[in-house]
């Protein structure tokens, strides 16, 4: 790669000269990649602007506004409604691919200055040369910074080069969210496609530094199981929990008790990624479970100490803290909470002031500090503190039912509309299943607790209710193995990009659920048992370990972890999601023999059209998520998102019944050839767990398929059909090309079918949306490449 | 009872508009005066077990056509009656921006979309969509009142519910009379 380099002279004698300990840094050396540059290294902001559109054309951005108005400047609000325009002159579909272009933004943000942290964190502690080693069987180290960076980081100081540049484009992309910038919607999408493309790319350089700066596992797939869930909690110890997505206080935490031999003497647990990193370091930590369990955790008493970082953290946790009388420690610049810094101070006298209450918590910015204060106090206030809890127990629970007058403003205020005052009243006269059964389904937002103008705390009471579920809570999760393996892509892919191998199918995401997270592990399920690759992240990677089979088995312990047919890949926290993309990238490169240097725009072509990989983020809510599903959009990967992913107010959606959105190039002929609509849309919202397994089935086909691939997706996809909906799908006249793809079983009923439907036989390209990479062309560009060289 | 026509869920207020909330006479005359109703039917639909699928194929019979949304086609198919149209909500909202759609059944895009058995999240995104970029009126039969339709039942309780639907079944007139 180009890279900065320094020379250190320890001493130079010379007639002229004589001096000692010089150190020279040159600016930019090229070095020994065989490949060369792509077309776009380091795209600006409307480098890709091009693909966008392209993608637009086919995949048209639908749009279901949350609010009719705008108001971002004090013109509005402007009343945007039915074709109204604000006082900027901007219009519905514009205003809203301007919020989505923000939340991409912001998520891009988000993950990007926890990246900036992590690199820093690991060259201040291993220097900047250190060197970026991912194992003996990954060569490609990132992909994803190759393919848009156009160099290869090989050391940890490289990885500011692909930090500085994403911060700069991001400052682009929020500039132009201003007040009288873009008119056009799908120019918004492009700086959203944009914004999610440079999400990607910073969540691989964070997790590269942290992957080699913790010596977490490089994609064995080998890894242990980790306990899981609030029942494994030891309660006769003292509890440190951490919340967040930055592991650094975490592994200090870790190191201070190690180091002080307190590591068997206290508990160390976590929500949300920074837990799933912990248990990456080192699986003796626990993980108690998503966001949902936020606040249950901390009114249940059991936390003595509570140490937060950035992202997904509750904003209230500190109000919720004090009542159970748990310190809380903050430990990064996003979340102050108000209060005190005192990194300068001495760990002991910031333990004193915080056991004895005298101040509710305290920031601290040194990582090393923070282990120290947190293991101390949480062994001076364990005793004290006697897990106090506000979950009230069976008599309270019923004398607060007694209370409840019915009005049922917390069912109007819950997102998943629970009938929670009807539950009260099975409560109020000494039955507390009701109440008990609905925890599944309760994403533990507390919006009932606000909404209730007498003050009773539904959340707590459902708490209190399923005391038995939460003894029960002791599931397992395999620790995140982090990066596929080269030598896995290299086995599967043939298998996936001929369709052999039906689809790989990733779960990842957040816990928004609006039907309960046994969905997620329900449907990670059936495509294990169908033998597609299924990969998991984040807290979806969490949920789908909490639910077990009749013989008491979690999908973890009964389908092995490898990148590989009917195997279940934990890769781990969100960040790691950059090794779900990274494996796809690599498809391209390692078994297509495509460059990666530079070069987006055919690496998402080869993606969109060959690689039959899709995303589900059933409980989705967060911009970084929208972020992360959008970058992965641009890369051509399809995303399916639970009911209340209508909320984020655009999808990107193909329309199968349009014929002439589906012309695409023969690279083999240069010919435009009307392809079957695979893969039918980009962002789709299911509204029902049987709908999205359907949807999955559908949107791992590709133009590409062989015959015998299609056969296999389309015979999954009808028995799929008929065991969810009932039916014989109706549109396998899409989907079949040629009759080669029939399944063979059902080639009669089938014909028939297709004969009704008026069924002509279609050409199976060699596909690609891009002209310039039409053989032919491509071959008359070599050859004057090679001309131009040779002059 | 809640007769009372705020949204049910208490932010799903939109902006500017706000739908006017209908008793089961008012909705029948609307969908009489629409010359190509369309009834889009959710997964939810079987939540109270048969009551809510027999109702809906009550006024399929009088010649309304069905949009089967997520898996409720099932239930249908359950019950005998496969001239369904089986297809995503959010495709279904998709294609009613489209004026040159030919609609469920051929016969040109749909001129009332009538939506019950929806994920409320779902059919409130469907109503914005409508409500925004097309000029189709949209009535919700659910039992809580969305504000963001053109009509809607007011926030009623499930017994009452049914009540109202057999009511618009027998108000509602058979297609083609
Ligand atoms: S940005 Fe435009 S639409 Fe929004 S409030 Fe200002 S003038 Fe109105
Ligand atoms: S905490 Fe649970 S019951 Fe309460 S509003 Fe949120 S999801 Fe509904
Ligand atoms: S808001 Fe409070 S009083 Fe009203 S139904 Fe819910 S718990 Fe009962």
């Amino acid at each position: 790669m180009s890279k900065h380099e320094k020379i250190k002279i320890k001493k130079l004698t010379s007639p002229l000269l004589n001096m000692g300990d010089v150190e020279i840094e040159f600016g930019k050396i090229e070095d020994d990649w065989e490949e060369p540059q792509g077309p776009t290294p380091k795209p600006g902001v409307v480098a890709l602007r091009n693909w966008d559109r392209r993608l637009m054309e086919r995949y048209e951005p639908f749009y279901t506004p949350v609010c009719d108005m705008c108001c971002l400047c004090s013109y509005g609000k402007c009343d945007l409604t039915h074709g109204k325009r604000g006082a900027c002159g901007i219009d519905s579909k514009t205003q809203q691919a301007r919020m989505i272009a923000l939340e991409c933004a912001i998520g891009a943000a988000a993950h990007g200055a926890h990246s900036r942290h992590m690199v820093e964190y690991q060259i201040e502690k291993k220097g900047r040369d250190y060197r970026i080693d991912m194992g003996l069987n990954i060569a490609t180290e990132a992909p994803i910074y190759r393919t848009i960076i156009g160099e290869r980081p090989k050391t940890l100081g490289d990885l500011e080069d692909g930090m500085d540049y994403a911060e700069q484009q991001l400052q682009h992309i929020v500039s132009s969210l201003h007040t009288g910038m873009e008119g056009d919607f799908k120019d918004y999408e492009s700086k959203a496609m944009h914004a999610g493309m440079l999400d990607n790319l910073v969540m691989e350089i964070g997790d590269i530094a942290q992957v080699i700066g913790y010596d977490f596992p490089k994609g064995e797939s080998d890894v242990p199981l980790s306990e899981l869930g609030a029942g494994t909690i030891d309660k006769e110890k003292p509890v440190i929990l951490i919340i967040g997505h930055n592991v650094v206080p975490g592994v200090e935490i870790l190191t201070y008790a190690e180091a002080y031999e307190k590591a068997d003497r206290i508990e160390l647990a976590g929500i949300c990624c920074s837990a799933h990193d912990l248990i990456r370091k080192n699986k003796s930590a626990k993980i108690i479970g998503p966001m949902s369990e936020q606040v249950r955790f901390i009114r249940s008493g059991m936390a003595d100490v509570l140490v937060l970082d950035e992202q997904c953290v509750r904003v209230d946790l500190l109000e919720e803290a004090k009542k159970v009388k748990t310190p809380v420690i903050v430990t990064t610049d996003k979340i102050g909470l108000g209060l005190r810094d005192r990194t300068g101070d001495g760990a002991d006298q910031i333990v004193d002031d915080l056991a004895s209450g005298k101040e509710p918590g305290a920031m601290i910015l040194r990582p090393e500090k923070v282990g120290e204060v947190a293991v101390k106090l949480a062994e001076r206030v364990f005793p004290t503190r006697n897990k106090l809890r506000t979950i009230p127990d069976k008599d309270e629970i019923k004398s607060e039912a007694a209370r409840c007058v019915s009005c049922e403003e917390c069912q109007r205020a819950c997102p998943v509309n629970l009938h929670i005052s009807a539950a009260l009243k099975d409560a109020k006269s000494g039955n507390f299943d009701s109440l008990a059964e609905l925890r599944e389904r309760c994403i533990g937002c507390a919006r009932c607790d606000s909404a209730c103008k007498k003050g009773i705390k539904p959340l707590s009471l459902i708490e209190g209710a399923s005391d038995y579920i939460i003894k029960e809570d002791r599931y397992n999760v395999r620790v995140g193995r982090g990066p596929i393996l080269d030598t896995e892509i290299r086995n599967v892919g043939p298998p996936i990009v001929f369709g052999e191998i039906p689809g790989v199918v990733v779960f990842a995401g957040c816990s928004n659920y609006s039907n309960g997270g046994r969905e997620v592990a329900e449907m990670a399920e059936e495509f294990l048992k169908r033998r597609y690759i299924v990969v998991v992240s984040g807290c979806a990677a969490m949920t789908i370990g909490k639910y077990r089979d009749e013989d008491g088995q979690t999908l973890y312990e009964k389908y092995p972890g490898n990148f590989d047919a009917g195997c279940l890949v934990n890769v781990g926290s969100c960040l790691t999601n950059a090794h779900i993309l990274g494996a796809a990238v690599k498809i391209p490169h390692i078994f297509g023999r495509r460059n990666l240097r530079g070069n987006f725009e055919e690496i998402s072509d080869y993606i969109l059209n060959r690689v039959g990989a899709v995303a589900v983020v059933w409980g989705t809510y967060s911009p970084k998520a929208l972020a992360i599903g959008t970058g992965l959009n641009r890369w051509g990967i399809p995303v399916i998102l639970g009911p209340s992913g209508s909320k984020y107010r655009r999808l990107y959606l193909g329309r199968k019944d349009k014929e002439e959105k589906w012309d695409i190039y023969n690279a083999r002929t240069g010919e435009v050839v009307n392809a079957d609509p695979t893969p039918e849309h980009l962002v789709y919202v299911a509204e029902s767990k049987e709908e999205a397994i359907i949807e999955i089935a559908r949107l791992v086909m590709r133009p590409n398929d062989n015959v015998k691939g299609r056969q296999i997706k389309l015979a999954h996809y009808i028995d799929l059909h008929k065991r969810y909906y009932g039916t014989m799908p109706g549109d396998l006249h899409y989907y079949i090309r040629q009759e080669g793809d029939i399944p063979m079983t059902m080639k009669p009923e089938i014909k028939a079918i297709l004969e009704k439907k008026g069924w002509k036989e279609r050409v199976i390209p060699d596909p690609t949306l891009v002209e310039r990479l039409v053989w032919k062309k491509k071959d008359k560009e070599d050859e004057k490449d090679k001309k131009e060289e040779g002059r | 009872m809640k007769m009372f026509a705020t949204p049910w869920v208490r932010t799903q207020t939109g902006g500017t508009t706000k739908a006017v909330p209908v008793m089961p006479d008012a909705a029948s005359r609307i969908i009489n005066n629409a010359k190509r109703p369309v009834i889009a039917v959710g997964a939810a639909i079987n939540d109270l077990g048969d009551e809510l699928v027999e109702r809906v194929i009550k006024l399929h019979e009088k010649g309304i056509p069905i949009a089967a949304t997520a898996h409720s086609v099932k239930f249908f198919e359950r019950k005998g009656v496969r001239d369904v149209y089986e297809v995503g909500i959010i495709e279904l909202t998709n294609l009613l921006t489209d004026p040159e759609w030919s609609g469920v059944d051929g016969s040109g895009p749909p001129d009332l979309v009538i939506v019950i058995g929806i994920n409320l999240d779902l059919t409130n995104q469907t109503f914005q969509t409508l409500k925004n970029f097309t000029d189709i009126p949209s009535l919700s039969i659910s039992r809580y009142f969305m504000a963001n339709a053109n009509y809607s039942f007011p926030n009623i309780d499930d017994e009452i519910w049914l009540l109202y639907l057999d009511e618009l079944v027998w108000k509602v007139k058979e297609r083609g009379q």
